[in-house]
């Protein structure tokens, strides 16, 4: 979406939540062993879900006023902020409150907090709907309760692009803090399960029975919903290193292209690769590896054959890796997901196997059936939305 | 960021008309839309007051769209300004061009009303009400994502929602995809109807008027709601003068912050606004002296009006009375995610025409609010720059900078 950002734009901290793990060492842990978090959910006939455990509980997160009342994707986007900027130790000092920005990702997060809300009005009448839970039912409340739970007074963007919505939200939160719009800013992505929305995804045979998820395979069936969130801290690189905090990546360029129609989105998906590695003066070739969002779904072949086409002769052997297959389709979590995937792979030098992939189609991609090693320090992510959004991104780990 | 940026094509549908012409000399002869709602109801509550858009002929849904037993009001109001929007800009249709150019798509609510009608349907079938398409259509990207597609368009297509300054941040956002070149163009503004939360919301909260708006009058008492789409097209400036594109105005830049002080309530003094405006003309190097008009945020909230007239003063020192500053949503109500949009194309056309839009309704002047809101009518004005600012539920300032077409 924006060309390489000057001064350069790095990632200083990071935070998940995932039903696998809430440290991004022990998901990278988690994907390596080629674990999964799908289980059949018997409201939905056993299509597979990747759910937090039962007694999630928050709090043990975040110490935050009002979380009780917040919807469940905006409390799993509060937890993952507040360990991202402890992972970067960005406290006031570091930071002061009209410094930091927030860019949250939230297309369907609000969407409980609606359904609460207006079967309060339905059930009990237009003068007696709960005033509170009001204004958590915008699609701007989880960005609302982000800013307002770490007092981050520099600007608060919220974007609701679907599949793409994370990837975006970097794109946009790098940008602004390139352009010196604010000292940090801190990218959330953040998608929890709701029962009315995953009846409907049910209903509209986008699932898959948990046994049969499998994503790229020639026998995919459609996907698997997931919940979780992730967060990245953004500083411009120089001020990063003069408060010694540590440079995780440099975000390289990011572009987002659309695809009028599903016929166009293996082309718009490579033209936003194109964009976001001339953005960070890379060609395919070096291309360490790719964090793609392969779901299971319809757009799978769209973003294999997009890739196929973008990495050419090295296609075979540019480890490809697909966290959807271990955290099911998270949505506006996603690109984030993946990007904190992509990350440990290249610090590792290790790439993750692909959970139940035996029969890729269309075949060509490098679908590593064990942990494969990875070289280089380049990593592209990308991501397609239903909707027709087509997302690239491209992080580099500095040597050293 | 190098590239300047410029409005070639503006659409607008509102109460005050649905072209340009009537929307500008409706909004200068103070001629305020609100009136009791036809359009919507809401199961409970009595004579809303709202403005509503009249949709003509010619903003006709596309065959496939109208025959959706679920279409969007929300989208079709979208769809009928950025029709008009593409179309007055000129855009080239050539697949190219339309490959660099993308949608920037504001809104408060989106898509609420697929949630509320769902809620009807299972309270009076049951849960089989659930449908295969809910999901879709729940999905507020879906609205920005049918412009780009019945357009042609495949540069970035985003879906901004920071509340009542959706507009303004979604035009910020496409400003800095076409300035750093990004993308050529994008058709970017805001969209929103009526919708059950906002006005069961607003009334429970007391922030819903028992009559009309009345921004800066001692009698305000909340916000009066209306519908619109307002889009505009923001293209690279060079490139326009090429094509030899109308050239409306230019966008010079933004300035963005959050209160990061109540979920609802805005912070009292007006420091966000204060600070959105000061970085608005830091980063474009505006002389605060050549700023002649504000749109106000103005919704006709007590706290509201009073914090945005306490942040210009606190801005522009004694250089604050002598600004012009008006509220229109006096006359079109407060449209959500829609309003920033539409106030940035009257800011446009007020650099146009050198003239600036009233408030209507101001009677009473409130001893606090002591500028110059122009009320009443409008009225001709040197008009160099004008700041337009917004703000939302939960803190969200956006205030953009428009100048004068080079």
């Amino acid at each position: 979406m924006t060309p390489a950002p000057s001064p350069a734009v790095a990632i200083t901290g990071l935070g998940v939540l995932t039903p696998l793990a809430d440290r991004p060492e022990a998901l990278a842990a988690a994907l390596l062993e080629g674990r999964s978090a799908i289980a059949p959910a018997a409201e939905l006939g056993g299509a597979g879900l990747s759910r937090m455990a039962d007694d999630f509980d928050p709090a043990r997160y975040a110490n935050i006023r009002g979380l009780r009342l917040y919807s469940r994707a905006t409390k799993l986007g509060i937890c993952a902020v507040r360990l991202a900027l402890d992972d970067a130790k960005l406290d006031a000092a570091a930071c002061p409150s009209e410094q930091l920005g927030t860019v949250t990702a939230s297309t369907l997060g609000h969407v409980e907090t609606l359904f609460e809300y207006d079967r309060s009005v339905v059930a009990a009448g237009p003068l007696r709907g709960n005033p509170a839970l009001m204004p958590l039912a915008l699609p701007s409340s989880p960005g609302a309760a982000v800013a307002l739970s770490f007092v981050a007074k520099a600007f608060s963007m919220s974007l609701s692009d679907a599949g793409t919505s994370s990837l975006d939200a970097l794109g946009l939160g790098a940008r602004l803090v390139a352009a010196g719009r604010a000292r940090a800013c801190v990218v959330v992505g953040t998608a929890a399960l709701c029962a009315d929305l995953s009846a409907a995804a049910s209903k509209a045979g986008l699932l898959a029975p948990a046994e049969a998820f499998r994503v790229l395979d020639r026998r995919r069936r459609g996907t698997a919903l997931g919940e979780g969130a992730a967060a990245v801290v953004l500083e411009r690189a120089e001020e990063a290193l003069a408060r010694g905090a540590r440079l995780r990546a440099i975000v390289a360029g990011q572009a987002t292209a659309f695809a009028p129609g599903p016929a166009d989105r293996a082309g718009a998906l490579r033209r936003a690769c194109g964009q976001a590695l001339a953005d960070a003066g890379l060609t395919p070739g070096e291309v360490a590896l790719v964090s793609a969002g392969l779901s299971g779904g319809e757009g799978d072949r769209a973003e294999a054959v997009a890739l196929l086409g973008l990495l050419g002769e090295s296609a075979g052997r540019t480890p490809l890796l697909a966290p959807k297959a271990s955290l099911g389709e998270t949505l506006d979590a996603a690109g984030l997901l993946q990007a904190l995937a992509a990350l440990a792979a290249l610090s590792s030098g290790k790439a993750p196997p692909i959970p139940r992939l035996e029969d890729p189609d269309p075949p060509g991609l490098c679908t590593p059936r064990t942990a494969a090693p990875v070289a280089g320090a380049h990593a592209l992510v990308t991501a397609t939305a239903h909707t027709g959004g087509c997302a690239a991104l491209v992080l580099t780990v500095p040597h050293g | 960021m190098s590239r300047r940026v410029a409005i070639t094509g503006c659409g607008v549908v509102s109460a005050a008309g649905n072209d340009l012409e009537r929307f500008w000399s409706g909004l200068m002869a103070g001629t305020c839309r609100i009136g009791p709602l036809r359009g919507f109801s809401c199961t409970g509550m009595e004579g809303l007051l709202g403005s509503e858009v009249e949709l003509l002929p010619e903003d006709a849904l596309p065959p496939e769209i109208d025959s959706d037993p679920y279409r969007s009001r929300c989208l079709h109001l979208a769809l009928a300004a950025t029709r008009r929007a593409v179309a007055a800009a000129g855009l080239p249709a050539d697949a190219a061009a339309r490959e660099r150019t993308g949608v920037s798509l504001g809104s408060t609510m989106a898509e609420e009303r697929q949630v509320s009608d769902l809620d009807d349907r299972l309270a009076a079938t049951g849960p089989d009400a659930i449908d295969a398409g809910f999901l879709a259509r729940a999905d507020n990207h879906r609205l920005a994502a049918t412009l780009a597609r019945i357009h042609g368009l495949g540069g970035p297509v985003l879906l901004s929602s920071t509340a009542c300054s959706s507009g303004n941040a979604a035009l910020a956002t496409a400003y800095d995809l076409v300035a750093s070149g990004a993308a050529e163009a994008m058709v970017a503004g805001g969209a929103d109807t009526f919708t059950r939360a906002v006005f069961t919301g607003f009334l429970r909260l007391g922030a819903l008027s028992k009559g009309i708006c009345r921004p800066f009058d001692k009698r305000r008492d909340g916000v009066t709601f209306g519908e619109a789409a307002g889009m505009l097209v923001l293209e690279d400036l060079e490139r326009a003068r090429r094509r030899g594109a109308p050239i409306l105005a230019e966008v010079a830049g933004y300035g963005v912050s959050n209160d990061a002080y109540h979920i609802t309530a805005p912070e009292p003094n007006g420091d966000g606004f204060a600070r959105a405006m000061r970085q608005a003309l830091a980063t474009t190097g505006i002389p605060q002296d050549e700023v002649d008009y504000v749109s106000a945020h103005g919704t006709g909230t007590p706290y509201n009006d009073l914090g945005e007239t306490r942040a210009v003063k606190a801005v522009f020192g004694e250089g604050a009375r002598a600004l012009a500053m008006s509220s229109i949503k006096s006359m079109l109500g407060h449209t959500n995610g829609a309003a920033s949009a539409v106030e940035a194309i009257a800011c446009a056309l007020a650099l146009v025409h050198q003239a600036v839009p009233p408030t209507a309704n101001l009677e009473e002047p409130d001893p606090e609010c002591d500028l110059d809101y122009v009320p009443g009518v409008g009225r001709s004005a040197r008009v160099r720059t004008c700041l337009n600012l917004s703000a939302g539920f939960g803190g969200f300032n956006v205030c953009l900078v428009l100048r004068r077409a080079p």
